[in-house]
Parts: structure tokens; sequence; C-alpha cells
């Protein structure tokens, strides 16, 4: 495994931000999990995620341009960058392997 | 827009960098909200979001700077604050003093708190140590529906610490220990009445004390081991090694010899255990012959538990003992206790060893009462508030002269931030000064301290370090607080109008009038309670005790419970009899102050208590007590059955003709009992916190250990030398040792004395503090009012009127402050008074006294600056306009 270790959530928001690209900022990114994972998260949560994410280097940020809505307020666009992208392939395999080590389910009966 | 405050509050603490993004989100998710659920839910949910949003993962992104302190600036601030401090000598003296003394309180108290903190922390296993205590059941406490209806006291069977230890699985040690054994010592040529204590070998696996010498690993193996501590081994064998030395005691009427086996370090100050000698339980005779009695309690006894086991469970183990052993006891528990049919008369409980200091309610060595601390925080806290409020009052007081320099300022650019920030750091300076001199006063004073409060707090390099550390803080808290008020006020002058001279226009300080009202308050609660307190402390001294107590030394046989003490009474009485130095010499079981015994008895099925004394003929005489009837014991054989007893006791009976009565306090079943000889005067046997109980003295009860001497007048310390000499000639091999009765007498209000005297002082700082403050109000009112004097004195007003009119508010503010100090402080001192049963009534003449006498002190105060005022020549102050 790498240096760095991404938590449960973490790796989830840094999905998010993959699947969304241009439009991942921290209210989308609320949507988009309630959407396809059906779970309830916490805006402020989410930001700091964010935040910290950025920290380790797995996104970078950038303000996007001005809206009618959202009171005119920028909004923060957050972008996986290579690093970001590698760690979530690693965990991925690193899990696929451990998955393939589990006795497989038979269907006895009936 | 909507849901503003709870913007502005993220605004407040989100870094700047991520706020745009944040508010941004949260004004969507609101949008979105509105949409689906309502206004009014949105907003609420804004402001959740909101909160949610305040969590270390968002504040600690914040780059912290101290934006507030212009650095640049600094070193004008510093300069310009010290030109201030110098030019303004009186005012800056008078803020000084105040906050020093506050500042000097506060460490003073947080020393004292922090000392009685530390009590029995040292033990290293001081959780698994507990005290065993028998409680009994308290019918006041039951009727007052007290949760645990039962009164501790720490004596128990002597048998019980071996049964706990021998069948009880969770006690890992135990030891008894008795701090009262007192004895002489004798070691060549040197002997001195030594106290020591007996205890277990447990005693040294369970308490950390260091054995400096010796064996260490088991000092007490046999009943002749004794283990001493430097400074009695110091006492006896000088620079000698004392390990091996072998000395004698003589106690209880036998001598036994001892070897010193090990030293031990001396107890802390801050430990409940104290002694000065250590042997095993199984030295004391006394002991071994009462511990298979389980009716005898009169043992402390400490256990400690294996790591790990539960207090609840050593609970119901020592129910079980209890019945096992002492259930034949019971039944003649529940009839002297009464209580109800499912309650326990008496129970086993325990507390943990650091309880043990301050369990008020349970008798021990040096046991405090948190009350105390309270109290001494509070007069600290009060002292702090009075000196804070001087410092707000004088520096308004002070400011009309700072307009110029604020005007300037402004002028030149600088925020009203700033200016507010210059005058706090003036009074912070301020206070780190007064800081440096409370800290001397500390050490000056710690002395004194120790001395009022009985305590031996010492100040060392390392100790000294969080006392520089509380002073700190409570100078910064103090100069922050007592300067951000001024700081404000002064930094909202407009420049334009102070710049254009209007130096005069009238300073509104309207929150300093309150203010001045609340230290009044203050101070007149401390003088009214001083002043009773005084009263109190007066009346129990000069009370007329019923007794001659002057010149009557009381001197120890220091032969123990036995017939020597009789045979040295009779000696020493031979010996000095026709002396000049002495007018007589009596005989006492027990001398005031120096203990009692107390005895119950049924007569006619009910139950009866009286103090028993045991006397000779001359007691009586010697001390001057009245004979209301009857007659004194005269030597007739037919005496020694007799009795003489007070007042108190009579009236406890019911007698209508005492000497035809009889009292048969030793239950003897056949005959009346004794006979009534005599009927004396109440005295005051007990201390006056106490009514005079029912008592007796009889010439045939027990060994007289006390020889009372009365001096004739004049010369004393050369009679007690006289005594001495006499004294050594007829008993070498006993120390001489005496207390004038007197002294022993007004020992027993050490406490209330103390805390007299506490109060006593504080309050003449408190006084001390407010009037200056006063002084400093009084001035801004002088200052204030200048021009209207100069017009009126203009007008013809005479200097009276205008004192008058200058001092008129000072009174209706003193009265206002007393009228709301009267309730308070009658009612505090009330609650003290009822301490004792003999006391003063608190009276109109009290309050009046003392709010005659606060309105002078502070009319005095004031008066400075009104004569000053109204003997400015009207030309001086009218000029300028």
């Amino acid at each position: 495994m790498s240096k760095e270790f991404l938590g449960e959530f973490e790796e989830l928001v840094l999905t998010m931000a993959g699947i969304l690209q241009e439009e991942a900022y921290g209210n989308a990114i609320v949507n988009e999990i309630k959407e396809r994972v059906g779970r309830k998260v916490n805006l402020s949560a989410v930001h700091v995620t964010l935040y910290r994410l950025e920290d380790k280097g797995f996104v970078k940020s950038k303000m996007g341009g001005a809206t009618n809505v959202r009171g005119g307020r920028r909004k923060r666009i957050f972008t996986v960058t290579n690093a970001g992208l590698s760690m979530l392939r690693t965990m991925k395999e690193s899990r696929m392997d451990l998955w393939k080590l589990i006795p497989q389910l038979k269907i006895v009966g009936i | 827009m909507k849901g503003k405050i709870p913007l502005r509050f993220l605004e407040w603490f989100c870094p700047p960098a991520l706020y745009e993004g944040i508010e941004g989100d949260l004004l969507e998710a609101y949008e979105e909200d509105v949409k689906d659920r309502g206004k009014r839910k949105a907003t609420l949910r804004l402001g959740l979001n909101v909160l949610k949003f305040l969590r270390p993962g968002i504040v600690l992104r914040n780059r912290f700077k101290m934006e507030l302190i212009n650095t640049i600036m600094v070193g004008n601030y510093i300069k310009v604050a010290s030109r201030n401090i110098v030019k303004r000598k009186l005012y800056s003296f008078i803020n000084a003093f105040g906050l020093s003394i506050a500042i000097a309180f506060c460490t003073l108290i947080y020393l004292f708190v922090q000392d009685e903190k530390s009590f029995d922390q040292f033990h290293e296993n001081k959780g698994q140590i507990y005290q065993l205590l028998t409680s009994n059941f308290d019918q006041d406490k039951f009727e007052k529906k007290t949760p645990y209806p039962y009164k501790s006291n720490p004596y128990m069977p002597g048998k019980l610490g071996d049964v706990v230890l021998d069948e009880l699985a969770e006690v890992q040690y135990m030891t008894r220990f008795n701090n009262y054994n007192v004895g002489v010592m004798r070691y060549s040529d040197k002997n001195f009445t030594q106290r020591f204590a007996s205890v277990d070998t447990g005693f040294f696996k369970m308490f950390t004390f260091k054995i400096l010498s010796g064996d260490a690993r088991k000092p007490l193996r046999n009943i002749s081991d004794a283990v001493l501590t430097k400074e009695v081994a110091q006492k006896y064998f000088g620079d000698e090694d004392p390990v091996g030395k072998t000395f004698t005691i003589d106690s209880d009427g036998s001598i036994a010899s001892f070897t010193v086996t090990a030293i031990i370090e001396t107890p802390p100050a801050n430990s409940s255990i104290s002694y000065e000698m250590l042997v095993l339980m199984d030295a004391i005779p006394w002991f071994v012959r009462s511990r298979e009695n389980w009716g005898n309690s009169s043992f402390p006894t400490f256990v400690q538990l294996q790591s790990g086991a539960s207090p609840s469970q050593l609970k119901v183990h020592l129910d079980t003992i209890m019945n096992k052993y002492l259930g034949k006891y019971k039944a003649g528990w529940r009839d002297w206790l009464t209580p109800p049919e499912d309650v326990e008369p008496r129970q086993f409980t325990f507390q943990n060893l650091s309880e043990l200091h301050m369990a008020k309610d349970i008798y021990w060595d040096k046991v405090s009462d948190p009350m105390y601390s309270w109290i001494l925080s509070g007069i600290a806290i009060l002292i702090l508030a009075l000196a804070c409020i001087n410092y707000i009052s004088l520096a308004l007081t002070t400011s009309a002269s700072r307009r110029i320099e604020v005007g300037i300022r402004k002028v030149v650019g600088a925020q009203k931030k700033q200016i507010a920030w210059q005058f706090t750091f003036e009074s912070l300076i301020l206070a780190l000064i007064s800081m440096v001199i409370g800290l001397g006063l500390v050490v000056v004073f710690l002395p004194y301290f120790n001395d009022f409060t009985s305590k031996a707090i010492e100040l060392t390099f390392v100790s000294m370090l969080p006392v520089v550390g509380i002073a700190f803080t409570v100078a910064v808290l103090v100069g922050l607080i007592a300067g951000s008020y001024p700081a404000i006020f002064l930094s909202g002058f407009l420049p334009a109008l102070v710049l254009k001279g209007r130096f005069t226009s009238r300073l509104q300080a309207g929150f300093t009038k309150p203010l001045v009202v609340f230290q009044f308050f203050l101070s007149a609660c401390m003088i009214i309670c001083s002043v009773i307190m005084y009263r109190q402390m007066h009346f129990i001294t000069t009370k007329d005790l019923g007794f001659d107590q002057e010149q009557v030394i009381a001197i120890p046989t220091q032969t123990g419970w036995n017939p020597k003490a009789n045979q040295t009474l009779t000696a020493f009485r031979n010996e000095l009899k026709g002396d000049p130095a002495v007018a007589s010499i009596a005989g006492v079981t027990s001398s005031f102050n120096k203990g009692w015994s107390r005895q119950s008895y049924k007569i006619n099925g009910e139950n009866k208590e009286a103090f028993i004394y045991g006397v000779d003929t001359d007691y009586i005489p010697l001390l001057n007590i009245t004979l209301k009837e009857g007659r004194n014991f005269d030597g007739r054989a037919s005496d020694s059955l007799g009795v003489i007893v007070n007042e108190a006791l009579v009236k406890d009976m019911k007698w209508e003709d005492p000497l035809n009565e009889h009292l048969n306090w030793h239950e003897d079943t056949v005959g009346l009992g004794a006979p009534i000889i005599g009927v004396m005067k109440d005295y005051n046997f007990m201390s006056l916190e106490h009514a005079v109980e029912p008592m007796l003295i009889s010439i045939d009860n027990g060994y007289l250990m006390t020889i009372l001497a009365k001096l004739t007048p004049g010369d004393t310390p050369e009679k007690i030398e006289h005594l001495r000499t006499t004294w050594l000639a007829l008993f070498p091999d006993r120390p001489f040792e005496y207390t004038f009765v007197d002294e022993d007498v007004a020992a027993q209000y050490d406490t209330h004395t103390r805390w007299s005297k506490i109060m006593g002082l504080s309050t003449a700082f408190a006084i001390l503090i407010a009037c200056l403050g006063l002084f400093g109000l009084s001035g801004i009112n002088a200052v204030n009012r200048t021009k209207e004097i100069g017009i009126r004195k203009v007008m013809g007003a005479k200097l009276s009127s205008i004192f008058i009119l200058l001092n008129k508010q000072y009174v209706i503010y003193a009265s206002l402050a007393f009228v709301l100090a009267v309730p308070l402080s009658w009612y505090a001192m009330n609650r003290w008074l009822d301490l004792f049963k003999f006391a003063i009534t608190i009276g109109w003449e009290i309050f009046a006294f003392s709010i005659l006498a606060g309105l002078l002190i502070a009319m005095l105060t004031v008066s400075y600056h009104a004569i000053k005022a109204a003997l400015i020549n009207p030309a001086d102050t009218l000029k300028h306009e």
C-alpha cells in the first residue's frame, strides 16, 4: 500500500469528485451521494473531507464562474489529480485481490 | 438578505479563502430547502448547517495572526504609559495598591485551596486505602430526611482489624492507628512527655512514608521495637546514630523499654496521618486488654484493598461481619439509638483516604471544613472586584486629561481599535507592575497567613512557579477586564469636539455610580460582619464563666491512670504547704479543655447523662465556684459517697429540694445511690459553644491526673520556676509541664478568633480599597462641576452649601448600600452565632454603629475633593469661556 491511506468516507467523496468532473463542488457531491448511494451526508463533513484530500494532494481546487443562483457566489470546483486517481485505482485493486481470496459461496440444495 | 446572522457568524470563524465556496454551497442548499420545505424550516436548517461548520477541520485552517496590536506602536505605547504613570503618581499608586493587594489575596487563597486539595495525595496507594467507620443511626438526620441518616466516627473495635484481614479476600493490608498514647520517654538524663502512635505492620506497606535509615523492610518486628522521626531522634540522641539505642517509656502506669529500629520521614504538613514515634499496637497494654472485647470501639482502622477489588463488595462483607460478631449488641443499640424497625441502628462503613481531610463531620486530626475554602475565595473575589471597580472609576476620572491625546492620535490616523488597545495596554502594564508588588506581598505575608489559617505552606522555587503563573493570570485578566471599559469609553471621543477645546464638557460616567453603590454594599456587609464577630469574641473572652480562672495553672501528674497520680498530688501539696508562691493546690481528673468524661445512666427508666469530674476538697474553693446550697466536701468519711451537682442537673432531674435527693448514677440495684451534698452555681466547664450541661463532681471517682495550682499575685515567671524546681526535686524522672487555665479556656475559641481576625483584616483592606475608589469618584464629580461651582460662588453661594451639594449624593449612596447590606449580613451572622449557645443578640445599635462608622469614613474620603473644589477661586475656572 502507498504511504497515504484513505478512509471510507474520503474514498467515497473522492470517487464522487471523479464522477462529477467539472461539476464537482460541495453541494453537488452531497446530492450525488444521496442519489447514487442513498446516504444522507453532512455538507460540512464533505467540505472538511475535500480540504483534507486537497492537503494530501488527491484533489485540487479552483473557483468556478459566478452564477445567478446561490446568491451570486462562485463555486469551488474540485478536480481529481493523477495521484488521486492512482490512489483510487490502488484501493480498488487491492480490494479485488482480497475479494478473490474469499472462497466463493456455492448454492447447495433445493 | 435572509438568514444574515448565521452567515455573519460563519464569516467570523471561517478562513477567508474558503468562505465564498462554503457560503455559496450553503445558500444553494438553502434555496433548495425553501422549495422543498418552506422558508421557516430552510432558515432553521441554514443556521444548523452553519453551526456544523464550526469544527476543527474548518476553524483550524485559519492562519492566526495577531492583528490586534500594531507592533510598531508598542514602543510608543510603553513610553506614553510610563510617562502617564509617573505623571500621576497618586492615581497610579492608588491603582497599583488596590490591584497588588487583590492579586496578593488571590494568590494566597490559591495557595490555601491548593494546600487543602493536596492533603494525603502523596500516598502511592491512596486509591485503595480506606478508613473504616462506625456509623450510628441519628434521629436528627433521619427527621430531616437525609439520604444517609447516620453519624460516623472512626473508632472501631480492636478485633475488627484482625477479622477483616483474616476473613476478607479483598483486604490486602490493614493497620490500626492510634496517635493518642502519651508517656514520659527517658533516655540517659533526658525525659520529656512524648506522644507516640501505635500501628500494625501493614502501616509501612500502605502509606508512603520513607524509611530514612535502619530496617526499611520490616521496621517493627517485636513489641519492643520503635520507629522515630528525625526530630524526635535528634531530641533524645543528639548527633549519635539513634538506630539500636534503647530507651524507656513510662505510660499508663507501666514502664516499657524500646529499641530504635528505624528512622522514618516526618509526615508532611499536608498529611492527615501524623506521628512522632511509631510502635506496634501489641506494645500497648490497653489495646491488648481490650482486643477481644467487641464492645470497646476505640481504634481507628485503615485497610488497603487488593487492586481491582470493589468497595461495594467490602460494604457487603462488613455487614456480614457486623451480624456475625456484633449481633448480640444490636438490641442494646436499638434501645439506645431508637431507629425505626426497618433501619439498622449501627453499620460499619468506610471512606477513601483522600476524603479524610474534608470529611468535617468525622473527627480527625487537621480535618477541615470545605466552607473555609469557599469563604476565603469569596473574600478574594470581593477584594478583586473592589480593586477592578477602582481602576475603572479612576481611569475615567483622569480621562479628561487624555482627551487631547486621543484627539491628536485620531487626527493623525489612529483607529478606534488601536486607541482602545493602547489604553488596555496601559492597564495591563499597571496590572503587571501590581503583580510584581503583589508577589512581594505574598512572600511577606505568607508567615502571617500561615498563622491565621494554621497552615504550614512554604514557598520553594518549584512551588513559586504556579504561584507566579496564577498571579500573572489574575493580573492579565484584571488588566483586560478593568481596562476594557475605560478603553472603549476613551477611544470613543470625537476628535473634532475634543480638539475644538470643549474640555470642560461633562464627563458622562454614569456607569460608575452603581459600581460605587456596589462597592459600598460589599464594604458595609464586611463592616457589619466584623463588628458582630468582634463583639461576640469580646463577649466570649470576657464573660464571667462562673469560676476564677486567673493565675491558675494546670500541671499533669505524668503518671497515667493509676494511684500514683493521687500520691503525686499529695506529695506536691505537702511540699508546697505554706509556700508564699502558691495560694492553694487542688486535684481534678481533667482540667478545662483537656478532656472530659460523660456517663449515661437510667433513672426510673429514663436515659440521663451527666459530665463527671473527680476532684478533691480544695477544688471548689480554688476555682471560687459558688455553692448555692449545701456544702463542699470537707473530708468526712461519708463524703466519698456523696456528690455535688450543678444547677443544670437539678433542673434536669426536676428536683424541688436537691439536698434531700439521691442520684443513682452507678445504677446500684440496692440503695438509693449517691446523696447530694451540695449544689454549685452553673459554671462553664465546657466551651461557650455548649450550654452548661448536667454535671457532677465526686471525691471518689478515679485518679486525679491534673494538679491545679493557684499562684499568689505578682511575678509569675519566678513562681513557676520555683514550682519547677520543687517538682524536679520530688519527681526527678518526670517532666514538669504546665498550662495556664485561662489560656486553655481561650484556646477553645482558636478557630473563631482566627476567623474574626481574618474577617477584620479583610474588612480593613476592603474599606481601604473602597475608600480609594470613592476618592476617585468624588474626583470625577468635582471635575465635572468645577464650572457649576464657579458660577454658584459668583452668585454668592457659601462654602458650606457647596460642600453639602457635593457630598449629598455620597450620603445617599452609602445609605442605600447599607440598607441593602443589613438583611444579608444579619442573616449570615445569625447563622454564625448559632454555633454558640452563649451569644450576643444582634441589636439595632450594632447596625447603627456600623452605618455611622461607614458614613464617617466615606465623608472623610470625599471631603478632600469637595473642599478643594469649593475653595477654588471662581475666576480660575470661568475665565476660559
